[in-house]
């Protein structure tokens, strides 16, 4: 055992410590509570959904005389494939969940405040991305959600002023919904999104670990409490690891996932709605035309990039507490417009 | 694992001895669940996905109509193509009316998949890859396959009522590279 220790040890000339040196950062208190993990969890599920993902694409076939059957064989025939389908979508949704969940808590807590402003606008490509390769997800399957939702998508993208009819023609590889579209969503989907998610996510968490985590201080508290980041923190990420694989494991199992009807171009069916992720924008285009919703989407979009300077511009007007109850009023919106959109069929 | 230091002189006492010991078993008896837990959970994840990985079923197979009795007269053979297009012989060995007087060969080299063709001046079946040979019977009788034994592959056959039936893969490399692939015409969608 030694011999092979030494052996290792002269190859790569680095001891415990100094890893344990070179990982560590000191820990804020507060981070023993578990809300504040929620920036660890939706990185365990992308590396969930990464393993999971390449094991689908082993019998994944884009092209729409092949996706759907491909999928079905996933399904029905290979072994444990229904299962291992089942986590990727599970884990899409608590994905998506997640990420809006850290969020929250980071928007909630002020912890977007200068400097962390740039970490702010990363973790909002992050969420775009989400919903983009969850949406392209659902899309790969050919099932009738997928074949309309992306020519909803298509075509809501053609509304964007100046650069719309060109993202649209990118995004489906034509005017229409074509043979050559399932491809595109696939290399979207299985390449480029994801490693433009890695890429920021090594951003993300570098500007993490040069800032540290934010820190709070209870008024009765003396001096600030601090924990090691390994192996404390890793222990409490990898418990929630574990947790999260059971929970996984369970619905995958319980609420196994099933094929929808196949696409078919000529026929809407009656009642269509996205995942739920998207129910608030679905929602939304019904409540209003399309040029007010999609150029009121893109201002609230903004928006939330530009978020830590609006709040900057609104605590310098004396509106301390503004961006709390903004977010209380959004939260209470997004909620909102998905229970709706969840209880009603049209 | 790290035996852990007693914090002062002082702790050195039996009782806090022992409560470092307990603390101590305590410690490992988690660390093992831990580890067993991941072990297990991620352990069986990855058996899941070995078995996912690994074809599902074996490659279906057919009954196909091949010739009446009558078509094949003791001694002689005829040549049958698959749906996937590979060339099989049958050939009527026997002089009785019995299914075991028949005989299907596969035309796929045992030895590494080559196609073998039939040499009538030397009354055998020949594998222009590694120069394998075998006889009207499909037994191997130089080259490679006769080292290893290797003989051509009989397919199953079945005589009813006078007619000849064969079983036939439906999913192969033919099918797979050649059957599905089709070009597109100027102007088709």
């Amino acid at each position: 055992m030694g011999a092979i220790a030494r052996w290792f040890q002269e190859r790569i000339p680095i001891s415990g410590d100094q890893l344990r040196e070179l990982t560590n950062e000191p820990v804020p208190h507060h981070l023993k509570r578990w809300w504040f993990c929620l920036g660890g969890t939706p990185a365990y599920l992308f590396v969930v959904q990464i393993v999971t993902g390449i094991l689908l694409a082993f019998y994944y076939q884009p092209s729409p005389s092949t996706a759907y059957e491909s999928v079905q064989f996933i399904t029905e025939e290979a072994y444990y494939g229904w299962f291992l389908r089942g986590l990727h979508k599970w884990g899409a949704t608590f994905m998506v969940a997640a990420v809006i969940l850290h969020q929250m808590r980071v928007y909630f807590t002020g912890a977007f405040r200068k400097p962390r402003d740039l970490n702010w606008i990363v973790g909002m490509c992050l969420l775009l991305c989400t919903l983009m390769i969850g949406f392209t997800g659902y899309s790969l399957v050919f099932e009738q959600l997928s074949y309309w939702g992306a020519t909803v998508a298509g075509n809501l993208t053609e509304q964007v002023p100046l650069v719309g009819p060109v993202f649209k023609r990118l995004l489906l590889g034509g005017e229409h919904y074509n043979p050559r579209t399932l491809s595109r969503f696939f290399i979207l989907h299985a390449a480029v999104l994801p490693v433009t998610m890695l890429f920021l996510l090594a951003i993300h968490i570098t500007l993490i670990r040069l800032h540290g985590v934010t820190e709070f201080h209870d008024e009765d508290e003396e001096e600030p409490q601090y924990f090691n980041f390994f192996p404390d923190h890793f222990y409490t990420e990898l418990i929630i690891g574990l947790v999260l694989m059971i929970i996984l494991s369970f619905l995958a199992t319980t609420f196994p996932v099933q094929m929808g009807p196949k696409a078919d171009p000529l026929h809407t069916p009656e009642i269509i709605k996205p995942e739920w992720y998207f129910y608030v924008m679905f929602r939304w285009l019904k409540l209003f035309s399309i040029g007010t919703a999609v150029l009121s989407i893109g201002l609230i979009i903004f928006a939330m990039f530009a978020w830590p300077w609006i709040d900057a511009l609104l605590r310098r007007l004396g509106w301390e507490n503004a961006s709390v109850y903004i977010g209380i009023v959004a939260v209470l919106a997004l909620v909102g417009l998905t229970v709706w959109e969840a209880l009603v069929p049209h | 694992m790290e035996e852990s230091k007693p914090a002062s002189q002082s702790s050195s006492s039996p009782a806090a001895e022992s409560e470092t010991n307990r603390r101590d078993f305590l410690s490992s008896c988690s660390g093992a669940a831990m580890a067993f837990g991941l072990v297990g959970s991620y352990g069986t994840l990855v058996a899941m996905a070995g078995r996912f990985l690994y074809p599902a079923n074996p490659d279906p197979k057919a009954w196909i109509y091949l010739a009446h009795v009558d078509e094949v007269p003791p001694g002689q053979s005829l040549e049958f193509k698959t749906p996937l297009g590979s060339p099989v012989v049958v050939a009527r060995l026997g002089k009785g009316d019995h299914v075991e007087d028949y005989i299907a060969l596969s035309s796929v080299c045992p030895h590494l998949g080559c196609q073998v063709f039939w040499e009538p001046q030397n009354d055998r079946f020949f594998c222009p890859c590694h120069n394998g040979t075998f006889d009207r019977t499909g037994k191997a009788t130089g080259g490679p396959p006769a080292k290893a034994n290797q003989n051509l592959v009989r397919f199953p056959l079945r005589l009813e009522g006078g007619s000849l039936f064969i079983q036939v893969p439906l999913v192969g490399p033919t099918q797979s590279l050649v059957g599905r692939s089709r070009r597109h015409e100027p102007g088709e969608v």
